[in-house]
């Protein structure tokens, strides 16, 4: 935290180069998860640029209880709502935990409950591994844009921007259960993703 | 006795610690005897952070240009050059 808190002075102070390493990390996954609530790129687009200005303009309220970003991501997620409720798109996040059929097919576990294919270990995935890694990246990040709005929300909102569960819930207005239910899905999806390029052959 | 199916579908939970400790403890004795659960469990974990790395790419050049002019101008300063 206490390096976000001297990025949010930087940024108080008005350093524009701060603001653009902050834009050039954030924007991309911020224009994903208003995707989930606006359905619309160009909609979301406009309400992640609305939240920046909120940004700018509030900078100096930013007092590190949260990361930075996970700060930047709520911001995101108001504003989000806000407009899906306006263009009369607004979905139902705990509908959506209930839709979709099992997060793992059933044909992957044996009659007794086993792993069918035994579990195939992985390649170690290191730093160096990951910097070439082009190819897994993009595989991961195509399963990432292609999940459901609803765990793909969540999904970012939990494991890449780091909120807590319970924030997560109140901010998305769904139950713990269904935020884990859509969390499993999206998780399942991903590690799915990864285990093409992962899987040792 | 628990089945590795039975664990995926408590993966999620048991991942963000928000089980009921007697499940929690079944899980944890089933992982002592079943490396492959272990390794969906490491694999999951694997993906979360590869979500992290994935979801990186920078915005267009026009997107970020305007975004820090409205930056600049929003904290009074004025653009170089």
């Amino acid at each position: 935290m206490h390096a976000d808190l001297s990025l949010a002075r930087k940024l108080s102070a008005g350093d524009a180069e701060a603001f653009r390493s902050l834009v050039r990390a954030q924007h991309h996954r911020l224009i994903l998860l208003a995707t989930g609530f606006t359905q619309s790129r160009a909609i979301a687009e406009e309400v992640v640029q609305d939240a920046w200005v909120v940004v700018m303009e509030n900078i100096d309220a930013y007092e590190g209880r949260s990361a930075l970003s996970a700060w930047i991501a709520g911001i995101v997620v108001n504003k989000a709502r806000a407009r899906a409720r306006k263009e009369q798109r607004m979905i139902s996040f705990e509908a959506m935990a209930d839709a979709d059929g099992p997060a793992i097919a059933p044909e992957k576990f044996a009659a007794d409950g086993h792993w069918a294919d035994g579990m195939p270990a992985w390649e170690v995935v290191t730093p160096e591994r990951l910097l070439g890694a082009r190819q897994l990246l993009r595989k991961v990040a195509e399963a990432l844009e292609g999940l459901p709005p609803a765990q793909r929300v969540a999904v970012l909102l939990r494991d890449v921007e780091g909120l807590e569960p319970a924030e997560i819930c109140r901010q998305l207005d769904i139950s713990e259960v269904n935020l884990r239910v859509l969390l499993h899905r999206a998780r399942n999806r991903l590690r799915e993703a990864a285990d093409e390029d992962l899987r040792i052959k | 006795m628990l089945t590795c199916q039975s664990l995926s579908d408590d993966a999620a939970a048991y991942m963000d610690a928000s089980l009921p400790a007697p499940r929690r403890l079944r899980i944890k004795a089933h992982l002592l005897f079943c490396p492959a659960c272990r390794r969906y469990l490491q694999q999951l974990k694997i993906a979360m952070g590869l979500a992290r790395h994935a979801a990186t790419e920078p915005p267009p050049p026009e997107v970020e240009e305007r975004l820090v002019s409205m930056f600049r101008q929003a904290r009074r300063q004025d653009p170089p050059g």
